[in-house]
């Protein structure tokens, strides 16, 4: 590919650097060397699987990776601050199991369902903002803490059973619920032939990226996990803001429960565990998207992205899912090269 | 230092390039060594019909895991198969996730499969997509799945069988009128199947159900235990347990050595694994009969069942595997250590009758 370009290598340091072909170079490998392999990587699929080329392909691998991407939306919020949040997929988990009892046990309308999801998806943004900002423990840790919390009584809330419609509940009668049809269609219904899910996923990125590449408060949010001490300094409620960040995790969380929920179409309890590990990867391969080197909301979607081109194309291929997962692993790593060793060493 | 800095970021071009040679070169090696079991073929001697005849026939497994021994020679013995009948078989694999197990099947869908093979999976999850396939033309074959969509082939274990097979061997063992216990959980679609078996043949054999316990959980052998010691230590008399489900049947032989038991009373198991074939032949184990079906057999069987709904040759709406009968004489007489032995001594484990024709080359032994 572009390795033809490492011959150019200058032979002595006297040329300054910013004029110098070789730092030019580096740096739009830097800077677009992560788009220029999503690229390749969707036009060796799209030319050798015939069937990868279909809209229908492509509008499902976006489907697929939506509910990662969003929760990686919510993990970019909290690094933007310098933290991390381990439970979104707890979270959303709990948005599945909260959806299922209020529509299946409780027998309420899909707005209420929605509402309640919502709502335990803020107060486990609480949850980790209280143990993090009051409590001063390390974020990993807390997040890491309430991750199990909430996957414990998570199970209590449903008494370790799978709520389907249907079922007999502990008092000897029938559930009188179900999934409402209007539930179900965010997963399951489309617009203009694209699946509601995924415009959900487009429209919280753009959202997320106008609050934080746009706003002051994510200006003021970049600069806290800069420098909270600066930060402070200069007169920022460090705290409240860094509660924020965490709220607005749990609400994004709970947002992709909502769409696991529709997807399923049951109070599957496994749901949402996959999804932790893929939501910090696709926030960690953002990093390295346009060579910013932090967090940002369009690396992370262009993550999620490119994390659903590898899962799709490599099993068109025929190739089984642990194979994928040492190439999603391997892309992983060679994005965290961009985003640490490259643009670190550009920045000394 | 930019020296340094350009080599290392074309080494990481590099090794992505690299990355998407392997990728290349692994797909042609993948489907070359896709069914590397151990399984003999049985030449076809027909001609092939439709649409076999024109080409590599595509088809898709979807399935809910494919992790753990019996799913995984489930899954070889349907690749097997595949190879033998020229099909070319692409794998989903959802890892236990149920959301990824619908997008796969969507995606399944949209890859131009002629025919889609679900394995397991919640019926609220991936009712809509079967619909989809269904209408879109796509010939649908359900393994242990509960579907309503008309047209959908549904194949599964028959777990009637299985429990009867065991129960003959019961009958055999303690007689009419004996006092026996049961252990057994409700709300299991298969181990209720197997209970109304059982109901039955304690009213024909004028059995004495004294007890009856059993829970399933994260560790269901171990946790049966304490249920079971319990009920042997108020019913030390009875005979004969049945436990209709190897997990069960595990707990229980450990309750019955517990309480030091085992020459008096006799387990009744279900299902079959390497482990339980250890399990069944070790020293003083009680555990005297089982029945099962070999998970590659029907992994085979299922891929072969698809076959002829593709050919138009099925012409019925569901197919069952029948349960084989094993007793703990015969796996130590034959001196059978694991399921690739248990085939070859009973060849009834084959399912070579099931599902086929002249045109199919059978990968059962």
């Amino acid at each position: 590919m572009t390795t033809t370009q490492s011959t150019e290598v200058p032979t002595q340091a006297a040329i300054p650097p910013a004029t110098s072909t070789a730092v030019r170079v580096q740096n739009a490998v830097i800077k677009y060397g992560f788009i220029f392999v999503t690229v390749a990587l969707f036009l060796y699929f799209a030319l050798s699987e015939g069937s990868f080329r279909e809209s229908a392909t492509l509008l499902d691998t976006l489907r697929y990776v939506s509910v990662a991407a969003i929760l990686g939306l919510g993990v970019t919020l909290t690094m933007a601050v310098g933290g991390m949040d381990m439970s979104v997929g707890a979270v959303a988990g709990l948005g599945v199991s909260v959806a299922a009892q209020t529509m299946v046990v409780h027998n309420q309308i899909g707005a209420v369902a929605i509402v309640a999801v919502l709502a335990a998806g803020a107060l486990a943004g609480l949850l980790n903002a209280l143990l993090i900002v009051v409590l001063k423990i390390p974020d990993m840790l807390a997040t890491l803490g309430t991750m199990f919390v909430i996957q414990g009584s998570k199970l209590i809330l449903v008494d370790g059973q799978s709520i389907t419609p249907g079922m007999t509940l502990d008092d000897g009668t029938t559930a009188p619920g179900k999934f409402t049809d209007g539930f179900l269609r965010i997963d399951r219904g489309t617009i203009l032939g694209v699946p509601i899910s995924v415009l959900i996923f487009g429209a919280l990125t753009i959202g997320a990226w106008v609050f934080l590449a746009r706003t002051r408060w994510g200006r003021v949010l970049y600069a806290i996990g800069a420098n909270p001490e600066a930060s402070r300094l200069a007169g920022i409620r460090v705290g409240a803001y860094r509660a924020l960040a965490y709220v607005l995790s749990g609400v994004l969380a709970s947002i992709g429960g909502l769409i696991l929920a529709s997807r399923i179409g049951q109070g599957d309890v496994s749901a949402g565990t996959s999804q932790l590990l893929e939501a910090v990867a696709v926030a960690l391969v953002g990093t390295s998207v346009l060579g910013r080197g932090r967090p940002n909301v369009w690396g992370t979607a262009l993550g999620a992205v490119l994390i659903g081109i590898i899962t799709t194309g490599l099993t068109i291929k025929g190739l089984p899912y642990y194979t994928q997962d040492v190439v999603e692993g391997a892309v992983l790593i060679l994005a965290l090269v961009f985003s640490f060793t490259l643009s670190k060493r550009r920045s000394t | 230092m930019s020296r340094v800095r350009l080599p290392l970021a074309a080494l990481s071009l590099a090794s992505v390039s690299a990355l998407l040679l392997a990728g290349c070169s692994q797909s042609t090696d993948a489907s070359k060594t896709s069914g590397n079991t151990a399984a003999s073929v049985a030449a076809a001697t027909g001609a092939k019909p439709a649409p076999f005849s024109e080409g590599t026939v595509k088809v898709a497994l979807v399935r809910q895991s494919g992790a753990g021994d019996y799913f995984e020679q489930w899954g070889n013995g349907a690749k097997a198969q595949a190879k033998a009948l020229g099909i070319d078989l692409t794998v989903y694999d959802a890892q236990a996730d149920n959301a990824k197990q619908a997008t796969d099947l969507s995606s399944a869908i949209n890859s131009g499969a002629q025919a889609i093979i679900v394995d397991h999976g919640f019926p609220a999850t991936i009712q809509p997509e079967i619909d989809k396939a269904v209408k879109k033309g796509i010939k649908v074959v359900v393994y242990d799945v509960e579907t309503s969509t008309k047209g959908v082939v549904s194949t599964k274990q028959n777990d009637a069988s299985m429990a009867q097979a065991v129960l003959d061997v019961m009958a055999k063992e303690v007689g009419k009128g004996a006092k026996v216990g049961y252990v057994n959980v409700a709300g299991y679609a298969a181990l209720d199947k197997r209970n109304t078996v059982w109901a039955k043949e304690v009213a024909a054999q004028g059995w004495k159900q004294q007890f009856k316990v059993g829970k399933v959980t994260d560790s269901t052998a171990t946790d049966n235990v304490p249920l079971v010691s319990a009920a042997l230590t108020q019913h030390s008399d009875v005979t004969g347990v049945f436990a209709p489900y190897d997990e069960l049947a595990k707990g229980t032989v450990l309750a019955v050595q517990n309480k030091k038991l085992q020459d008096k009373v006799k387990v009744f198991g279900a299902d079959v694994s390497n482990a339980d074939i250890q399990n069944m032949t070790a020293d003083g184990s009680p555990w005297v009969a089982t029945a099962g079906t070999d998970p590659s057999a029907v992994g085979a069987a299922v891929v072969r069942t698809t076959a002829l709904e593709l050919a138009g040759q099925l012409n019925k709406p569901s197919v069952e595997f029948p349960a084989v009968a094993i007793t703990q004489d015969f796996l130590r007489e034959k001196k059978i250590e694991n399921m690739d032995q248990l085939r070859e001594a009973l060849p009834a484990l084959n399912l070579s009758q099931v599902s086929t024709a002249d045109w199919i080359s059978n990968v059962a032994h």
